[in-house]
C-alpha cells in the first residue's frame, strides 16, 4: 500500500512527460508545410507588377478627350462675335422694325444652329471619348492576359530549365563559351518527341550530353491550357551553356 | 503528401529489431522518469526531515523523553530519526546492563549507529544505479538501433539500379529515431543521477555529522554515569 502511494504520482507525472514529448514531436514535425505555402506568393506578386504599366495608358488617354473640348469652346465664341458685329450695323440702317425683327430672327436661327452644332459635336466627342476608353480598357485586358500567359509560360519554362539542368551531366571536355542550341518538340502531355541539335557547339560530346539531358528528362511539366502550350511549348529552342552550371 | 514523413510513420515502418530497440528505450525512459520523480520527492522530504529533526534535537529537549516519543512510532521512522533511535536504544540497553564498561558501551553505540547509517544510505540510494545504467547505456542501445537500420537501408540500396538520396533517406531517418530516443532517455537519467547522488552525499554527510555529535554526547554521559554511581 505504501509502495503504491509512493509511486502513483511519479508514474502519472512520468507518463505526462512522455505524452507531452510525443505530442510536441508529432505536432512540431511539419514546419515545412508552412514554408511550402509561403513559397507561393511570388506568383501573386508578379501579377501585381503587371498592373503598373497599365496605369500609364490611362493617363495618356485622358488628356485626349480634355484636349478636344477646347475647339468646341472656340466655336461657341464665334456666334457671339457675330452678335457683336451686328449691333454696329444696326444704327447705320434706318429705324426699321421689320428689318430689326428679321435680323433678330436670323440671329436666333444662327444661335440655334450653333447650339445644334455644339450639341452634335459634344455628342460626337463623348462618343469618341467612350470608344477611346473602351479601347484602352480592351488593351489593358489584352495586355493583362498576355502578361499572365507570359508569366505562366515563364514559370513552366523555369521548371523545364531546372529539370534539364538537374539531368545534365557536363562532359569533362566542356569549356566556358561553348554553346549548343537544341530544338525540342513536345506533345501536349509534356513528353519529349524529338530533340535535334540546331547549332552545334563544335564539341560532339558536349552536344550529345545536352541532347541526353533533354531526353533523360523524358517528360516536362507543361501548361494544361492548349493555347499556351501551342504558343510556347510545342517546339522551342534550348540553349546549353556551361556557364549556367558554374554559377 | 508522400514527402512529408511523420515520426509515427517512421516508427511504424521500422524493422522489427529497431522497433524493439525503440520500445526498450521508451520503457527505460518511462521508468527512469518515474524514478526521477520518486527520488525527487523522497530526497526533498528527507532533507526537510533532517532540518526539522535537528531543530528539535538542539532545542534543549531532554534526550530520554525525546527518545521515548520517537520509539512509540518506531515503524514509520526515517533517516536521521532512525539513527538517533538505534544509537540511543543501544546506549540505554548497554547502560542498563550492570557492569558494562563505558568504552564497551560506546563501541556498541557506534556499531549500532554505523549499521543504521548504512541502512539509511542504502535507502537513499535506491534507484540511483538504475538511473546510472539508463544514462550510460541507452545512447548505445539507440546507436545500435540506428546502425542496424542504416545497415539495412544501405543493403536495400545495393539492390537498386538507380541510387538516389530519396531511396536511402527514409531508412536513415527512421534509424536515427532510435538514437534520438536513446538520448531522450539518457539525458534526464544522467542529470537525475548526478543531482540525486550529490543530494544523497550531502544528506549522508549530515547524518554522519549528527552521528558523531550524538556519539560525543553519549560518550560524555557514559563516562559521567559510572563516576556518579561509584
Amino acid at each position: 500500500m505504501y509502495w503504491i502511494r509512493q509511486y502513483t504520482y511519479p508514474l502519472i507525472l512520468a507518463i505526462g512527460v512522455h505524452v507531452l514529448a510525443g505530442w510536441l514531436l508529432v505536432s512540431g514535425w511539419a514546419p515545412q508545410k508552412q514554408v511550402s505555402q509561403s513559397i507561393k506568393p511570388p506568383v501573386v506578386m508578379a501579377s501585381l507588377v503587371v498592373f503598373e504599366p497599365q496605369v500609364k495608358p490611362q493617363r495618356v488617354a485622358k488628356p485626349k478627350p480634355k484636349a478636344k473640348p477646347k475647339p468646341e469652346l472656340k466655336s461657341a465664341n464665334v456666334p457671339s462675335a457675330e452678335v457683336k458685329v451686328k449691333p454696329k450695323v444696326q444704327p447705320s440702317s434706318a429705324l426699321d422694325d421689320a428689318v430689326r425683327q428679321r435680323e433678330r430672327l436670323a440671329e436666333e436661327a444662327a444661335r440655334a444652329r450653333a447650339e445644334a452644332a455644339r450639341q452634335a459635336r459634344l455628342a460626337r466627342l463623348s462618343q469618341l471619348a467612350q470608344t477611346a476608353m473602351e479601347q484602352v480598357m480592351a488593351d489593358e485586358v489584352a495586355q493583362a492576359q498576355a502578361g499572365s500567359v507570359e508569366q505562366i509560360a515563364q514559370s513552366y519554362r523555369l521548371g523545364i530549365y531546372e529539370l534539364v539542368r538537374q539531368n545534365w551531366s557536363r562532359p569533362p571536355s566542356a569549356r566556358n563559351g561553348m554553346s549548343a542550341k537544341l530544338l525540342v518538340e513536345l506533345i501536349p502531355t509534356g513528353e519529349v518527341v524529338s530533340v535535334s541539335v540546331v547549332t552545334s557547339s563544335g564539341n560532339v560530346a558536349f552536344d550529345r550530353s545536352a541532347e541526353q539531358a533533354v531526353r533523360r528528362s523524358r517528360r516536362f511539366e507543361v501548361p494544361l491550357d492548349n493555347g499556351v502550350f501551342e504558343a510556347h511549348f510545342r517546339s522551342f529552342y534550348f540553349l546549353f551553356q556551361p556557364e549556367d552550371l558554374l554559377r | 503528401m508522400p514527402e512529408q514523413l511523420s515520426v509515427f510513420e517512421l516508427i511504424v515502418n521500422a524493422s522489427l529489431l529497431v522497433q524493439l530497440v525503440m520500445a526498450l528505450l521508451a520503457l527505460a525512459s518511462l521508468v527512469s522518469w518515474v524514478m526521477i520523480f520518486q527520488r525527487w520527492v523522497f530526497l526533498r522530504r528527507a532533507s526537510i526531515e533532517v532540518e526539522d529533526f535537528e531543530a528539535h534535537f538542539w532545542s534543549g529537549i531532554d534526550l530520554r523523553q525525546f527518545y521515548g516519543e520517537l520509539e512509540g512510532e518506531d515503524a514509520t521512522l526515517n533517516g536521521i530519526e532512525r539513527i538517533f533511535v538505534s544509537g540511543f536504544r543501544e546506549f540505554t540497553r548497554l547502560t542498563d546492563q550492570s557492569g558494562a564498561d563505558a568504552d564497551a558501551v560506546m563501541q556498541g553505540v557506534q556499531r549500532a549507529m554505523r549499521i543504521a547509517l548504512n541502512r539509511e544510505e542504502a535507502r537513499l540510494e535506491t534507484h540511483l544505479p538504475f538511473l546510472a545504467t539508463v544514462g550510460s547505456t541507452s545512447p548505445y542501445v539507440g546507436l545500435f538501433g540506428t546502425v542496424w537500420g542504416i545497415m539495412n537501408s544501405f543493403r536495400s540500396l545495393a539492390n537498386m539500379s538507380q541510387a538516389t538520396l530519396a531511396s536511402v533517406a527514409p531508412g536513415i531517418s527512421e534509424a536515427l529515431v532510435a538514437t534520438a530516443m536513446g538520448l531522450f532517455a539518457a539525458i534526464p537519467a544522467v542529470i537525475g543521477y548526478n543531482r540525486f547522488s550529490a543530494r544523497v552525499e550531502s544528506l549522508m554527510k549530515g547524518y554522519e555529522a549528527f552521528a558523531d555529535e550524538l556519539t560525543t554526547i553519549l560518550h560524555r554521559a557514559a563516562h559521567a554515569t559510572p563516576a556518579q554511581s561509584e
